[in-house]
């Protein structure tokens, strides 16, 4: 699996604060959903807005399919065609008067006709599952909707890759249902995306890898299973393990789960493994 | 929310093409200026009420949105209820009918404009605005005026209920002091959400311009037709009587 995209030695350091990107190494690799998982005030926003361009690190390189990115005008034009983000609140992403202008705007930015432009508002929309607010103004849209209206605002530029900072964020658990199930969408489609979270059952349930993030710098990066079930790096990450991969690993220390069986990566997965329980039970009794 | 915008946002007709609402709106508002108060008045302002209530607008909801402008006028036209002379302070010589009458033509004229205002979400009207020629930085100044309103809104909504919370706005002194202290940091916080905002459209290839498309609803000749009827039958009714 190829890499897209990759921050080698990224320093940085806000005007009177402390280094908030210390040496940080990271690669995002193509068709793959990557959690980036720290702490609250790791600096994880600080990384995103490094790897679309919006901010240049002090050292350090971003890498856009192995060539430097520009920092120039016209470099970061061309980098944020390819790389979407979307930002933690909302209301900082929406500007415009309703939900399908708002959609609007990053499509009609890349110099497409109109009809392409609605086109594209309106895929993105069904793929958002928000075709019918349309019309709406964000001030009359809940949090989670609000959320949706935002993601469909970088989808419609169909980049390469979307970062999505705290996707989950002030989400009730229905809406993040919602949310993964739309993105889980996104990713039939192809894109790869990179989210950045403190909720290790979100990047347990959802990711393919996973980099944990602390004091600036990614002290761990692979895939979901490896990563997650390294005590000390999670430990060292102020993090904890995921309970569904706590779960599996306890029942196939007990023989519940075979080796070559997958953990359990959803609810659904836990509840079928403690089914298999206590079928065993009575298979003993 | 702002109370006009609510409705215009829940209207029936809020999917009308705007050149036949502003046709009607405008007509209705000329009409008020050119006729006679005594009917053309009371014409226009019954139909820019009935108009309203058409359109879905609830009869205690129109009457909130005439009321502060109702109120200006009522106040206005004190004025011209009253005499001074030597006599002292009483009632005009023709007993508050020239009040009377300018009252009526301005809650003529202003009924005329609410009934747009009743139906239209404002950012409607500013596309409107903008597909008239209106430069775009004052268009996309607007909008963006029209978005924040709402952000701030809530923003300070939530200090306020903070602050309340804690007591902040039990008796007037401290009421003052917590508005005060209120406003003083919507401020910063503003500032900083520009500033986010701004890093938001730059992620979406900002280039200095809020391009965005709007719905299409164009005006159909018999829309506009049936508007320029009832202008027309309006004044007749008005001057001939």
């Amino acid at each position: 699996m190829g890499v897209i995209l990759e921050a080698q030695g990224l320093h940085y350091a806000y005007p009177g604060g402390g280094e908030a990107l210390a040496g940080l190494d990271l690669t995002v690799r193509r068709g793959r959903r990557l959690a980036i998982l720290g702490a609250n005030g790791a600096g994880k926003t600080t990384l995103l807005l490094h790897l679309n361009g919006t901010l240049a690190p002090a050292r350090g390189h971003v890498l856009l399919d192995g060539a430097a990115a520009g920092y120039g005008r016209a470099g970061r034009a061309a980098w944020r065609r390819r790389v979407g983000l979307v930002l933690q609140a909302p209301d900082d992403q929406l500007f415009a008067a309703s939900v399908a202008e708002d959609v609007s705007f990053g499509p009609l930015n890349l110099g497409l006709s109109e009809a392409e432009v609605r086109r594209r508002v309106g895929e993105a929309l069904a793929a958002l599952d928000i075709a019918d607010l349309a019309e709406r103004p964000p001030h009359m849209l809940s949090f989670g909707q609000k959320k949706r209206v935002a993601i469909a605002g970088a989808v419609a530029m169909r980049p390469d890759i979307l970062l999505l900072d705290e996707p989950s964020a002030g989400l009730d658990p229905q809406g993040t249902a919602h949310l993964l199930a739309a993105l889980d969408h996104l990713r039939g489609d192809g894109a790869t995306l990179a989210f950045t979270t403190h909720d290790v059952d979100l990047a347990w349930t959802w990711a393919d890898d996973v980099a944990l993030f602390t004091a600036g710098r990614v002290v761990r990066q692979g895939d979901a299973e490896t990563v997650l079930a390294d005590r000390d790096a999670l430990t060292a990450t102020r993090l904890r393990p995921p309970f569904l991969l706590e779960l599996g690993q306890k029942a196939r220390s007990c023989g519940l789960l075979r080796a070559d069986e997958p953990l359990p990566r959803r609810s659904a997965d836990g509840l079928a493994l403690l089914d298999r329980a206590e079928n065993r039970n009575h298979s003993q009794i | 929310m702002i109370l006009a915008d609510r409705l215009a946002y829940a209207s029936r007709w809020r999917r009308r093409p705007l050149a036949e609402k502003s046709l009607l709106s405008a007509g209705l508002l000329a009409l008020a200026l050119a006729l006679p108060p005594v009917p053309g008045g009371a014409l226009v302002l019954g139909t820019a009420t009935a108009l309203a209530l058409a359109a879905g607008t609830p009869a205690s909801a129109w009457i909130r949105l005439m009321a502060a402008p109702a109120a200006f006028v009522a106040s206005g036209s004190l004025a011209l209820l009253a005499e001074m002379d030597a006599a002292g302070l009483h009632l005009a010589a023709d007993h508050g009918r020239q009040a009377g009458l300018v009252a009526l033509r301005a809650l003529a004229a202003i009924a005329a404009l609410l009934l747009l205002a009743a139906t239209t979400p404002t950012p409607d009207l500013i596309q409107g605005l903008r597909r008239l020629g209106v430069p775009a930085e004052l268009t996309e100044l607007a909008l963006s005026i029209y978005r924040f309103i709402f952000v701030l809104q809530d923003t300070a909504a939530a200090m306020h209920a903070g602050q309340a919370a804690r007591l902040g706005t039990d008796g007037w002194r401290r009421r003052v002091r917590s508005a005060g202290m209120l406003a003083a940091s919507l401020l910063p916080r503003a500032l900083d959400r520009a500033h986010r905002q701004e890093t938001g459209l730059a992620a979406r290839c900002f280039d200095g311009s809020l391009r965005t498309l709007s719905p299409l609803r164009p005006a159909s000749p018999a829309g506009l037709i049936r508007v320029a009827v009832l202008l027309a039958l309006l004044a007749g009714a008005g001057t001939w009587a």
